[in-house]
Parts: structure tokens; C-alpha cells; sequence
């Protein structure tokens, strides 16, 4: 037989926290590291496009990266951060990462002869090419990149909430697993995977507003 | 400091020549392109590379242009050895416009690599010189292809570089608009007196357009025919231009050439 209370335990919304606050909570966090992954992201896959033996030897490291569990490094950062926000940023930037790179790498690769000439015939130096040329024609792959890392940071948010993880949504949901509240943990999935649906509507929205060129190449 | 040395005096003897090609050899591996030739283009001609399709003639812009290094031979342009962005303004087949920049911001990218100030009003300016109205603010892809060519002329037009070098600019157009293009040309090349080379399998635009046609042979292109065009290059309507008796004569002469030297695929 399971109890269940029949007064109300006084105690405001799941550990003195609302949804809707466990869920900021954690919206802060993917915000914060997805923008710092993203960052750390562009920059690296730049240079690893543009620079070809910095790609050389930095690419098998983000391979490497991207095949570990976010959990598996989350111990590591917890040994060298503690257990407040900055090793859960940490976890969420580290996942976030590599998408980007890959993506950003790819397309800077992938930049077309054709227009790389004739913006050097009208006197582009090297890093005019990049900054006018490589990197708006990578736009599109970059942001399919962004969101690709803003989904994985968003599906690590419970591995970076596992240890003092509320409030937050997926330290609730943890909290609640052991406890075996099942409707707190399904009601805790749904904010997690509707929040996730609205984020990348709005990042679709700001692609087709800042790339109207897109399919135009 | 040697070589600089060289270059200046290099420079100071061949004063009327804007390009000068000497012994020049280009290979692919082991297929030879283009050569061994010589060309020498004096200042202010306007000269026509024709040949059938293969024969070299793109390469041969490419060495001028800087975007590709002789095998054998050097390759001088407008005062030295070619860069590409120095001393010429080049338009490809394809337009090449930026999708990401609007139609005017095309003009000004060109403007800025030169550190010239890019103001609308120059912008339009330069837009006008080929013809076009009220379609800086217009993206690449919303104006015709037609007019995306004429953007990559008021391009490569924009910097007042000594060389203009065209690699079959009009090829992928319909006739009408091709028409138009090769006349406009006409006159903005004859009123900016610079050095030009237009690459072009069209025996009719080369004597339409040329005051020295060169005659390419299929691989490797050599010269087969050099001659120069005495056709009044101002004052005719292109359909007085066309009627003239010299304009065919001269047509059926670089034609023959042309099929002469040319595989049987090659059209009149």
C-alpha cells in the first residue's frame, strides 16, 4: 500500500520550489552553457577550417569528447568545481561543444572556390575571405550546429542537476525518482521536452529572419 | 630588395605594355593547357582570346589574373607579377554576386577591400554605369540574371584598376540580354580606356567587342590567328557595326580559323 497524505504538507510546490521556477532554473543554466558551448564552438571549428593541422590534432580530442556520457565527466568537475553552479555549466558547455565544432569546421571547409575567387579578385586578403565569404556561407550549417547543441545540452540537464540539482527541473525529476513519484517525473519529462520543442521553434524562427539566403548558393 | 630592383626596372621598359606573356607554358599534370606562347597587350587594347571550348583560353585569363602560377615562362600585369585583387578587375562566367549581401552591398564590399569610402551615393553611381536603377537595396537572387552580370561588371568596375579581364562573361545569357551587355561594354570600356581581355567562343562577340582578336588553337591553346580589328570603336549602332562589310569579312576570317583549327564539334 502506498500513503498518501491527506492533509496538505504545507510545503509549496515540489521542495518549496513551483514548475515553473525548477524549470527557469534549469532554462538559465542551458542558457548560460549552450552560449558558452556555442562560443567555445565557433571559435575552435573556425580555426579547425581554417588552420588545416590545428584540425589535425584537435579533432580526434572533440571526437573523443562527444563519445563520453555527460555523466562521466560530471564527476570529474564536481572532484574539481564542487557541487554549485559552475561544474553544472561546465557539464552543459562541454556538451554543447562539439556539434558546433564539427558543423562550424565542415562548412568553413566547405567553402565555395567560386566565391572565395572572386572575392580575392576584388583584393580580399586571407581573413577578409573568412570574416565575408566562409563564414556567412557557413551560417546555415552553423545554426543547424547550434541547435543540434542547445537539444544535447538540454538532454544533459538532468545528468548536470544529478547532485544538488534543485531547484531545477531535472533535479526534480531525480529528487522525485527516488521517491517513486511517477507523476512528478513524467510531468517533469513534459516541461523538459515542450520547453525544448518551444527553444528550437524560436531558434528556427531567428535562422529563417538572419539567413534569408539559405538554399539561394 | 633584389627583386623589387628587378621589378622596377622591368617596369620602366616595358612602359606601354599593361600585359606581357613570355615563353608561357601552364600544365595540368601531364596535359599541357595552354602554350608555349608570347603575348604582349599594349595599353588600352581591348583583346578578344577566342577558341573552341578546352582550348585553354580560361587558363590563359587565370595566369593573367594571378590564379594560377605558369609550369614554364612569366606572366606580367599591370606593372608586375600578377596578384589577384592587384591591378585587375575580373568577371567570371557566373555572376558570383554574395547572397548574403544585398546588390549594393555587392558594389561596396569592392569599395572597402580598395579603402575607398563605400557611400550609397557612389554605390549608385556605379550601379548606373551599367545600367541599373534602384536595385541596391534588392537581394542577389530577386533581380535577373542578366542584371546579377551587370552587378559583377559595376564590381570589378568599381576600383579604377588599368585591367578588366572577362572570362566569357555573356555566355549563360539569353541573346537579347547578351546583346544589350556587349554594347553597354562597348561603351563603358571605350569611355574608361582600360586594358581589357574578354575570353569568349563567339566569333561574332569577339569582333563585335575586340580591337585585336587572338585565335586560340585546342589543346594546348596556342596563338593560330592575330589580328587586329580596325573597326570604328564609337559613333555605329551595333546593327550599323554589324552591317558593315569589314565586320563580316573580318568574321569569316576569325571563323575559319576557328573551324580550322578546332575538332568537328565546334558550332559557326
Amino acid at each position: 500500500m502506498v500513503q498518501l497524505p491527506a492533509v496538505h504538507d504545507g510545503v509549496r510546490g515540489y521542495s518549496g520550489h513551483l514548475l515553473v521556477e525548477h524549470l527557469g532554473v534549469s532554462l538559465r543554466r542551458i542558457l548560460i552553457g549552450s552560449a558558452i558551448g556555442v562560443a567555445g564552438g565557433l571559435v575552435l571549428g573556425v580555426l579547425m577550417g581554417v588552420v588545416p593541422w590545428l584540425r589535425v590534432v584537435t579533432e580526434p580530442v572533440v571526437t573523443f569528447v562527444r563519445a563520453l556520457p555527460p555523466l562521466a565527466y560530471f564527476s570529474l568537475f564536481i572532484i574539481w568545481f564542487g557541487i554549485d553552479e559552475t561544474p553544472k555549466l561546465w557539464l552543459l558547455s562541454i556538451a554543447a561543444l562539439p556539434p558546433v565544432a564539427v558543423a562550424t569546421a565542415a562548412a568553413v571547409q566547405g567553402a565555395p572556390t567560386g566565391l572565395v575567387e572572386a572575392a580575392r579578385a576584388l583584393g580580399a586578403g586571407r581573413w577578409a575571405v573568412v570574416r565575408d565569404v566562409t563564414l556567412p556561407h557557413a551560417l546555415p550549417e552553423i545554426f543547424t550546429g547550434i541547435r543540434l547543441a542547445v537539444g544535447i545540452a538540454y538532454s544533459s540537464v538532468v545528468a548536470a542537476e544529478t547532485i544538488n540539482g534543485v531547484p531545477g527541473i531535472g533535479g526534480m525529476v531525480r529528487d522525485a525518482q527516488r521517491y517513486s513519484q511517477t507523476d512528478v517525473v513524467v510531468l517533469g519529462l513534459f516541461a523538459i521536452g515542450l520547453s525544448g520543442l518551444l527553444i528550437d521553434g524560436l531558434l528556427r524562427a531567428a535562422e529563417n529572419r538572419l539567413i534569408p539566403w539559405r538554399g539561394r548558393i | 630588395m633584389s627583386s623589387d630592383d628587378r621589378v622596377s626596372g622591368d617596369r620602366a621598359s616595358e612602359d606601354t605594355a599593361a600585359i606581357r606573356l613570355a615563353d608561357v607554358e601552364h600544365r595540368y599534370g601531364d596535359v599541357t593547357a595552354v602554350g608555349p606562347l608570347d603575348l604582349t597587350v599594349p595599353e588600352g587594347e581591348f583583346l578578344v582570346l577566342v577558341g573552341a571550348s578546352g582550348c585553354g583560353k580560361s587558363t590563359l585569363l587565370r595566369l593573367i589574373a594571378g590564379f594560377e602560377e605558369p609550369t614554364f615562362g612569366t606572366v606580367r600585369a599591370a606593372g608586375g607579377p600578377p596578384v589577384p585583387g592587384r591591378g585587375a578587375g575580373l568577371v567570371f562566367q557566373q555572376p558570383r554576386l554574395f547572397p548574403w549581401r544585398s546588390v549594393g552591398g555587392n558594389v561596396a564590399l569592392a569599395l572597402k577591400y580598395a579603402g575607398l569610402p563605400a557611400t550609397p551615393d557612389r554605390v549608385e553611381e556605379l550601379l548606373g554605369r551599367v545600367g541599373l536603377h534602384d536595385v541596391a537595396r534588392r537581394r542577389t537572387w530577386q533581380i535577373s540574371g542578366g542584371q546579377q552580370q551587370r552587378v559583377a561588371i559595376a564590381r570589378a568596375l568599381a576600383v579604377e584598376n588599368p585591367l578588366l579581364l572577362l572570362d566569357e562573361p555573356f555566355a549563360a545569357l539569353d541573346a537579347l540580354t547578351r546583346e544589350r551587355l556587349q554594347e553597354d561594354l562597348r561603351r563603358v570600356s571605350a569611355s574608361s580606356g582600360r586594358t581589357c581581355v574578354f575570353v569568349t567562343h563567339s566569333v561574332d562577340e569577339a569582333v563585335f567587342l575586340g580591337s585585336r582578336v587572338v585565335v586560340l588553337t585546342p589543346r594546348p591553346g596556342r596563338i593560330a590567328l592575330d589580328l587586329p580589328i580596325d573597326l570604328p570603336r564609337t559613333g555605329l549602332a551595333p546593327d550599323e557595326l554589324r552591317g558593315l562589310p569589314q565586320f563580316a569579312a573580318l568574321r569569316a576570317e576569325i571563323g575559319a580559323a576557328v573551324r580550322d583549327r578546332s575538332p568537328s564539334e565546334v558550332s559557326a
